[in-house]
């Protein structure tokens, strides 16, 4: 099996009251089945945020099951362990310790459940079943929700590889209009998020999950990640270029602003390189030492390795306006077929700060209006893209909605008075294609009625083996937008 | 302490898949061609610098000895791992540009130890925005490349400072009232819990944060930071937690039997604390019906030890707890404390886990005072806004270069972007003490008095030289005096007698 981790005690990995529900349950309960889904808000309770997010990309599960919960899990060692850390923190006996025995001893520690989920890349429509838990084993009803906390944390991989395609179809759809075709679009938002997420491993995960849908990445985690976990047929999956950052330019004293310029341009001649222009004024920087001092240096570049400009301050779409405006006139751009101005292939711009969903959206806008073409531009989004987000923001929930009891199957389900939106689905589910192409859930087991209409949720996991695994290919190709994502009729 | 010695001494289980070298921003790797020709020092330094809102004025400083311990002690660099990251490297640019030759330098010249010091305010302190935390500097001129190549892993530790602190606020608030409306802090640190576990991005991020609550709570379901606490910071046993439901405890009996599923948790747990979620189908009627009449007596049974809490989960949140509340005075009553607010009979209290943030603490706080309800009745739990719902923007964290050295001449260096002076940088070598006022202020352009400096050298080659334990890190961040302000003076003084006598 793939990486084992020596330390991880999946024991130790839940929340802890959950350490108490073995005792919860109502007795001879032989089976809990939960599944998780991306709640859908009603119309009139969401906000008017700009971005509606109404459709999610369904990624990470693979990676979770692969680290946390496949082959051999449990010890004897790990249970030790796990029971003394419950004594102390309860300051009682609380702990299954036969449950968890039980599983060592009749599965050789491995996991009696089963993961059934929508394959990893899909894109599917709010308020649909993503993957369902059960147990296997009628002795194991405890373990389904034991692994809820694992199992959730693929909110995160969801919701950035999510975002991330939201932000390609704003993307190509002013790429489209600007420029006529869709070249380069894999490398507009480049990922620098490594120093502003929460620890290495998000940054490895989130990096992944950007990667779906873009292949620039300055997140080195993330080809780790796709490497080990799902595999592609290219060596690496994303791709980078020589960049300057503050400390290459200030490191020359604010005199030597200039020497540090084409001390880089010179050390990366045959190669794109990214220069940050802003250390003392951005504007200065533009118009006087790359429009005059260097300017015949870097005319000299080829369109494969063009000097990228990169503002880091100010308001953004003013900046990256005024920036263009300026060296528009130090390097004359041309029109294309399209009717939008393109700066000469070797000289480009990368906006790097302050970049998010919306802030995209307004300079993508903002650029056509003032007729420049998004070929000119690139983006480099970090906190933004990889920690901005919450699991609020796709509503990802997971819950119990099946039970069997003294041999009896029972539909459960919660619906809080207070709050329609948290009601959770009923019965045994499955996903399915509509004769529409729409995606629909069926709830209560109606789904093992229809014939026609198999059931997009496979097998993944069973009993501590991972049954199907996606290579990250499958991942991109499942994800690839459709000419209706950036506003093309079919 | 013989505990805190022995564990200096075992070394902590690094990552052995976890490669230094491909642990940075891409772009760092050409970066060693990009300074100036005979550059020999490179110094850089971490602040959360002020920002314009400034919401949070001081921040706690908490989990550079994890990352240090984790990632950057003792011998992190071998051949094995130049290999694999040229392999990635060659392929992830097309070409070669990574810094072989530097690397293997490392190798021999330093057995894999990193020629790096980094000097820090120990941990726990309690620092105000804008001043120095931390400095980096390479030790071996011929490793001024490596100051700033691990900037991306040292940044990161914007996060278990950025939790730490979010924490600390949510404490004033809760010692604030808890003061007021019941004059004791005794029970402070048990009223907020740390639910973020599964709302976080991954399993580290959730050790980290959980972990950095534990420096202000000792209340947590986030069982990865307990572990934490223990590997890093010599705590046995940094966070406790009580028997509680969840939803599918309570729905699993089905519609019609909720109330057979609240008094099974009561049988099955005689003898603890019980939290029971109530709002599977109506919170009120929960309330009322069931907590209220179906199984009053069961509950009336019970004392402080084996207290019901009773935990609503969704509904405005201000709204929800005062209905409870009330309805919970009407059926059980409740008698004054000493301050003259009221408590809730002992066997029962309340807990709000949903929707809890900074705002709402205090207006759920506020709303109980305004009613005379003492805030030892409720316990909150927060999740998502405790451990995710932050970023590195929130305390504006940064790491910048400020002095460097060429051919042994020392240069201070800077950047000031002309449309954002809030990005100004600090210049020169850097100290932090306290002026005349006692209060911290940061020194810059090598002016200070080194033996004023507060900054302790934590790592140097490769070793760990200060080992802060939690118990240290708790003491330096503890709430001091004026943290818990005085109510403003238009607060109404509780009346003398319960509302059930006056009617």
């Amino acid at each position: 099996m793939d990486s084992r981790n020596g330390d991880f005690n999946i024991l130790l990995a839940t929340d802890s009251y959950k350490v108490t529900h073995y005792l919860q349950y109502p007795p001879n309960t032989s089976k809990v089945y939960s599944y998780f889904e991306c709640r859908e808000k009603r119309k009139e309770d969401i906000k008017s945020k700009k971005v509606q997010y109404d459709e999610t990309v369904f990624y990470g599960l693979q990676y979770i099951l692969k680290k946390y919960l496949a082959g051999r899990v449990v010890t004897k060692e790990k249970i030790q362990e796990a029971k003394e850390v419950y004594r102390e923190h309860f300051q009682h006996d609380v702990f299954n310790e036969s449950g968890w025995n039980y599983i060592l001893e009749k599965h050789d520690g491995h996991l009696p459940i089963e993961v059934k989920a929508v394959p990893e890349g899909s894109v599917i429509p709010r308020g649909n079943v993503l993957f369902t838990v059960e147990n296997t084993d009628p002795e194991c009803y405890w373990l389904t929700n034991w692994v809820e906390t694992s199992l959730v944390q693929t909110w995160y991989p969801i919701s950035v590889a999510t975002n991330s395609r939201e932000q390609k179809k704003i993307l190509a759809k002013y790429l489209m209009e600007t420029a006529g075709n869709l070249d380069g679009l894999e490398y507009k938002l480049h990922d620098f998020g490594y120093r502003g997420v929460s620890s290495q491993e998000t940054a490895g995960i989130g990096a992944s999950s950007h990667l779906v849908n873009f292949k620039g990445t300055d997140t080195v985690a993330g080809i780790t990640v796709i490497k080990k976990y799902y595999g592609t047929k290219d060596p690496v999956p994303g791709f980078s270029v020589p960049a300057a950052e503050h400390s290459t330019i200030t490191a020359w004293g604010k005199d030597g602003e200039k020497d540090a310029f084409e001390h880089i341009m010179k050390k990366f001649s045959t190669v794109p390189v990214s220069i940050v222009s802003d250390s003392y004024d951005i504007y200065h920087a533009c118009e006087t030492i790359w429009g005059e001092d260097l300017r015949s240096l870097i005319e000299e570049r080829s369109p494969s390795a063009p000097l990228i400009i990169r503002p880091d301050s100010g308001n953004p779409l003013d900046t990256v306006l005024q920036v263009l405006e300026i060296l528009g006139k130090k390097f004359p751009p041309t029109e294309n077929c399209n009717g939008y101005n393109v700066l000469p292939p070797y000289l480009r711009i990368i906006q790097g700060d302050g970049v998010d969903i919306n802030t995209l959206q307004e300079i993508v806008q903002g650029m056509k209006e003032h007729k420049w073409s998004i070929e000119n531009i690139a983006f480099g989004s970090g906190g933004a893209l990889l920690q901005k987000m919450t699991r609020d923001l796709l509503n990802c929930s997971f819950k119990c909605s099946y039970v069997v009891t003294n041999g009896l199957g029972v539909n459960v389900f919660k619906d809080p008075v207070m709050d329609p939106n948290k009601r959770s689905k009923k019965g045994r589910l499955s996903l399915h294609c509509t004769p529409s192409g729409d995606y629909a859930t069926l709830e209560e087991g109606k789904g093992e009625l229809e014939e026609n209409s198999p059931d997009l949720l496979h097998t993944v996991f069973k009993n501590g083996k991972v049954i199907k695994s996606y290579t990250f290919d499958e991942v991109r190709e499942n994800a690839h937008l459709k000419p209706r994502d950036w506003g093309e009729l079919p | 302490m013989a505990e805190a010695a022995a564990a200096t001494t075992a070394p902590v289980v690094a990552s052995f898949d976890f490669n230094i070298l491909l642990a940075t921003d891409s772009y760092k790797v050409t970066h060693f061609k990009q300074y100036p020709p005979n550059t020999c020092k490179i110094y850089s330094y971490f602040e959360c610098r002020k920002g314009k809102a400034d919401d949070f004025k001081e921040t706690v400083f908490f989990g550079l000895q994890y990352i240090l311990k984790k990632y950057l002690s003792g011998s992190v660099v071998t051949e094995e791992k130049i290999q694999q990251a040229k392999q990635i490297y060659d392929l992830h640019f097309k070409q070669s540009v990574f810094h072989e030759e530097g690397w293997r330098y490392i190798v021999t010249k330093h057995n894999g130890h990193l020629p790096i010091r980094i000097k820090a305010i120990p941990e726990g302190s309690i620092i105000p925005r804008g001043n120095v935390l931390f400095t980096v500097e390479n030790t071996d001129p011929n490793c001024f490349w490596l100051t700033n190549y691990i900037e991306t892993i040292l940044v990161q530790v914007w996060y278990p400072i950025t939790v730490a602190t979010i924490s600390r606020e949510f404490k004033k608030i809760l010692a604030l009232f808890l003061h007021k409306t019941s004059g004791s802090l005794d029970t402070l640190e048990f009223r907020l819990h740390d639910f973020g576990y599964r709302g976080v991005s991954s399993q580290e991020s959730a050790a980290l944060g959980g972990a950095a609550h534990l420096v202000n709570f000792q209340s947590t379901d986030t069982v990865a930071g307990l572990l934490m606490a223990k590997q890093f910071y010599y705590c046995q046993m940094a966070g406790f937690s009580i028997p509680a439901a969840e939803h599918s405890t309570i729905i699993s009996w089905g519609r019609s039997r909720e109330k057979d599923a609240f008094e099974y948790l009561l049988k099955q747990f005689p003898s603890t604390p019980i939290s029971i979620v109530s709002d599977s189908y109506d919170i009120f009627n929960a309330c009322k019906q069931i907590w209220g009449d179906d199984l009053k007596n069961c509950v009336e049974q019970r004392n402080e030890d084996s207290v019901v809490v009773i935990r609503p989960d969704s509904g405005d949140p201000v709204d929800t707890i005062m209905e409870v509340i009330r309805i919970l005075e009407e059926v059980f009553g409740s008698t004054l404390n000493r301050q003259g607010y009221k408590l809730l009979p002992s066997f029962i209290r309340v807990f709000q886990g949903d929707a809890i943030n900074l705002n709402s603490i205090e207006k759920i706080l506020t709303a109980l005072k305004n009613e005379d309800w003492s805030a030892e009745n409720i316990v909150f739990g927060c999740g998502g806004a405790l451990l995710q719902k932050l970023n590195r923007d929130t305390l504006n964290c940064s790491f910048k270069c400020s002095y460097v050295e060429q051919n042994g001449k020392g240069l201070d260096v800077y950047k000031q972007p002309i449309t954002d002076p809030i990005k100004d940088s600090k210049r020169g070598q850097l100290i932090l003490r306290r002026n005349t006022d006692g209060i911290f202020e940061t020194i810059q352009e090598g002016k200070g008095n080194p033996e004023e400096d507060l900054l302790v050298t934590v790592f140097e080659d490769g070793n760990i030289l200060q080992d802060y334990t939690l118990a240290e890190v708790r003491i330096n961040a503890k709430l001091q005096a004026g943290d818990v302000q005085y109510l403003k003076p238009n607060a109404v003084p509780a009346q003398r007698c319960s509302l059930k006598e006056q009617s």
